[in-house]
């Protein structure tokens, strides 16, 4: 009997061909678009009408079940709360990250396995080694990953395709019989480093994760565009969906004018204290943002060429410092404290006072740094990521879990 | 490809398009303009207006062009003294006469075109009105402000409209807050339902000739009788208000013989964009019984109802595709009537859901237990495009509130299926799309089923 499989297809050439790999791997699949948000917002038009024209014209080509499960009102609980919630406070929370917590890999997770799934999929560039029970040292399954194709340290893209689709799909099955049932699961990070997006999944549940296959983990961006193509997927050259309407900074502000009350303020230079101009409100930027300042200030101050940074927010006076020099300790730091940190694996996973890789933004570069429990402590500077984002820990390709910047 | 969805759009013929590039290229002149090649232009155009209106018994003077239905249709409901902006509208005039500045109203009967500037200069006590400093307030002169003294609408006025109603009614009238009246299973209206609806505040009923998603022919005659018969017991007992009726005969153009004085309707919607004329032109014929409000100001263009210099190709368009329709009229339905019935016999296991009194171009079937939309992405993947009733994204999740109102079940819905006839068709593709429909059918009910 085959193993039941519910994809969450959110009409993009991604999760369309994760379904599409599934299929061909003999499991029973079945195709769900999360129905998250579908309000429109000034000036943009939410996509979700198209987005799940898509995701079933590629389900019903692959003659595949369909379903769509409305999550608007947890999506709203849930994420919108959280992130509005995060603004107020002055940070700038990452909606993405609380989706796959709350959402993709909670709610979807359990209402598939009520449904009769044994497994979960999306179409995630990351993927999932899970373990016995039985005790395997972080030796030996780094050994294991040896077997898996190496997952390159750089941003680039290789000029060739790795490997033909036969040979993945081969291999996937491989894995899959290997899979105990009951086990304790890693994420690692996808084969295309490009496109990893551990990033955003650090903080799913371990038992989902257990329960979740990422069909194009081990595939490059333009191997699953390619056999989109193959296969006749119209939506193969889709410019990338982002799942929510609202992201990008210029959309986010958008969003939370409709939501949060704000006043105009100041914006000062903080080594004068001289009063450069105006901002919209206080929780619309983040330390280290250039862009979106209106400054007027005197003359030759101001437009000398050189940009002003934000370096620090006054949420009770409503006022926004910035300064011009680059090296302010505003923006740049040798430590960052986390919080409700969160990490996967057993004991000796532990990343305490060992040398760690971290991320501190998506697809930004990975860093070495120690982690303490509560501090990352980095070797040189970094700059300052904004407060409510993740820093992600990795153990080589391992995602060990990571924590929210304080 | 076979397309069967001419209810959602047509082509526009080759003749219709022959006949509008002269006034894209070369006869370009805004019609109100003063040297003759513009007046020319200004002639044609009102030309093609009178066959537009004489194709359903009309004068060109009784016909508001819009850009479409939908518009038409708003249009349409102003006849109800329209709260939403005339009263500020009013209001914000008198404030400026109030400041001594140009009356806003120009004497009744200047007519076409004629526009008046106040500059208004307003206190700084009037912020929070409308007036704002610094900007003049441009407002033309329609006539229909004048006879608004005279003929008030009691507030209170209600609307009754068909629950089969295309949404840029059904919206509308909710916005007036409207109250649907019923459909019987065939999808003809209820008359009991109606009569029992009219009240004394009644003022506009709105029952489409053709229901876009069943093709049936409502029996507008007898509204219209009902509706005589409720002026008369108004008259009878002194009570005086307006009670207009609305038909939004979008579908209906091609394929019926309309005469407005025999509909006996006072607004009719028209459309060219499904009678193989151009997207984005409609008109809505106006009787002297109507009196409506602009929803755009401007240059007072068509009658003052309608400001923004006209689309002439568009109208131009739309005449010959009137002239084109009518003139086949009779020869396209024994056509589509033909095919209809081959389509019928050919076609595989499914229930008929529009079988009497409807447009021979419609044809709409049930597949009990399938998702309709499922087969629409399967029959475009070979070439054959046609409308659901489905929930589906298209219609953002939302099941036909047509084929709800006659009773059908949301299964019976999910397995809907519109078949729209047209010109692009010929005799050779309806077996053709018979065998491709019942393949796609079969294919889909072995998957279900397992």
């Amino acid at each position: 009997m085959a193993k039941t499989v519910f994809v969450g297809m959110s009409g993009g050439v991604d999760s369309s061909v994760s379904a599409l790999l599934l299929l061909e791997q003999g499991y029973n699949v079945i195709g769900v678009y999360m129905k998250n948000w579908s309000e429109d917002l000034p000036g943009m038009k939410c996509p979700w009408a198209e987005d799940l024209a898509d995701a079933k014209r590629v389900a019903v080509k692959l003659g595949i079940d369909f379903e769509v499960w409305d999550f608007e009102k947890d999506y709203r609980e849930k994420v919108v709360e959280y992130m509005l919630a995060e603004f107020r406070k002055g940070n700038t929370p990452n909606p993405d990250i609380m989706c796959n917590q709350e959402i993709k890999f909670k709610l979807f997770y359990e209402k598939a396995m009520a449904a009769g799934a044994d497994y979960i999929a999306t179409g995630h560039y990351a993927r999932v080694m899970t373990r016995g029970a039985d005790f395997v040292s972080a030796e030996q399954a780094r050994a294991n990953l040896e077997k898996l194709p190496e997952a390159s340290t750089e941003l680039v893209i290789p000029a060739q395709p790795r490997r033909s689709f036969k040979r993945f799909a081969r291999r996937a099955a491989n894995c899959e019989q290997n899979l105990p049932t009951e086990s304790s699961s890693y994420l690692l990070r996808a084969v295309d480093e490009n496109k990893d997006q551990t990033y955003f999944l650090y903080r799913i549940s371990e038992e989902a994760l257990a329960h979740t296959i990422f069909p194009i983990g081990e595939m490059l961006k333009p191997e699953v565009k390619k056999l989109a193509a193959e296969h006749h997927l119209h939506n193969a050259y889709k410019k990338e969906s982002m799942g929510v309407c609202f992201v990008g900074e210029v959309g986010m502000r958008d969003f939370l004018k409709q939501y949060i009350d704000v006043e105009p303020g100041e914006i000062r230079e903080i080594e004068s204290d001289r009063i450069l101009g105006y901002h919209e409100g206080a929780i619309f930027y983040t330390i280290g943002q250039r862009h979106g300042l209106y400054l007027d200030g005197e003359k030759g101050v101001v437009n000398d060429g050189m940009p002003y940074y934000v370096v620090k927010k006054d949420l009770a006076k409503n006022i926004i410092y910035v300064s011009k020099n680059l090296n302010h300790e505003a923006v740049w730091t040798k430590e960052l404290r986390l919080k409700d940190v969160l990490i996967r694996g057993s004991q000796e996973d532990r990343p305490w006072d060992k040398q760690v890789l971290t991320r501190l933004r998506h697809r930004a570069p990975l860093i070495p740094a120690r982690f303490d429990g509560e501090i990352l402590h980095f070797e040189s500077e970094v700059k300052r990521p904004a407060s409510g984002q993740s820093a992600v820990l990795y153990d080589d390709k391992i995602c060990l879990g990571g924590g929210i910047i304080d | 490809m076979i397309y069967l969805d001419h209810a959602a759009a047509t082509p526009v013929l080759p003749d219709v398009l022959q006949a509008m590039e002269p006034y894209f290229l070369h006869d370009f002149f805004n019609p109100s303009a003063a040297y003759l090649p513009a007046k020319k232009v200004a002639a044609d155009y009102e030309a093609a207006k009178a066959t537009i209106a004489h194709a359903v018994g009309a004068k060109a003077s009784d016909l508001v062009i819009t850009a479409g239905a939908t518009e038409a249709n708003n249009l349409a409901f102003t006849a109800l003294d329209t709260k939403l902006w005339r009263a500020d509208f009013v209001r914000r005039s008198q404030r400026a006469e109030a400041l001594g500045t140009e009356s806003i109203f120009l004497d009744a009967g200047l007519g076409f075109s004629s526009t008046s500037y106040a500059g208004t200069r307003a206190e700084p006590s009037l912020r929070d009105e409308p007036v704002r400093s610094g900007r003049n307030i441009r407002v033309e002169n329609p006539n229909h402000f004048m006879h608004q003294k005279k003929q008030n609408s009691v507030p209170n006025a209600s609307v009754l409209y068909l629950i089969t109603e295309h949404d840029s009614v059904r919206r509308v009238a909710e916005a007036y807050s409207g109250e649907p009246i019923r459909v019987l299973s065939n999808g003809l209206i209820d008359l009991d339902d109606l009569r029992n609806r009219i009240t004394d505040e009644t003022e506009l009923i709105s029952v489409a000739l053709v229901n876009n998603e069943l093709g049936t022919i409502q029996p507008l005659a007898d509204v219209a009788q009902i509706i005589r018969e409720v002026k008369i017991d108004r008259m009878k007992r002194g009570v005086k208000r307006q009670l207009l009726l609305h038909s939004d005969a979008s579908q209906a153009l091609s394929l019926l013989d309309i005469n407005v004085a025999r509909l006996g309707v006072d607004l009719l919607t028209l459309n060219a964009a499904k009678v193989y004329g151009p997207k984005g032109v409609g008109a809505l014929y106006v009787s002297h019984e109507a009196n409506l409000h602009p929803l755009s100001l401007g240059g007072g263009q068509e009658n003052g109802l309608r400001s923004g210099t006209e689309n002439v190709p568009g109208v131009i368009g739309f005449a010959k595709a009137v002239e084109l329709s009518k003139k086949h009229l009779a020869f396209n339905r024994k056509k589509y009537a033909s095919w209809k019935k081959i389509l019928l016999e050919e076609l595989e296991d499914y229930e008929l859901i529009n079988r009497k009194h409807s447009l021979d171009n419609f044809i709409v079937l049930c597949y009990n237990g399938i998702d309709a939309e499922r087969l629409i992405f399967l029959f475009e993947d070979k070439g054959v495009y046609l409308a659901t009733g489905a929930a589906c994204a298209a219609s953002k999740g939302v099941r036909s509130h047509v084929l709800k109102a006659i009773g059908l079940s949301d299964t019976q819905i999910n397995g809907s299926l519109r078949i729209s006839l047209g010109e692009t068709n010929t005799e050779e593709q309806l077996h053709e799309a018979a065998k491709i429909i019942n393949e796609v059918v079969r294919s889909e009910k072995r998957r279900v089923n397992g």
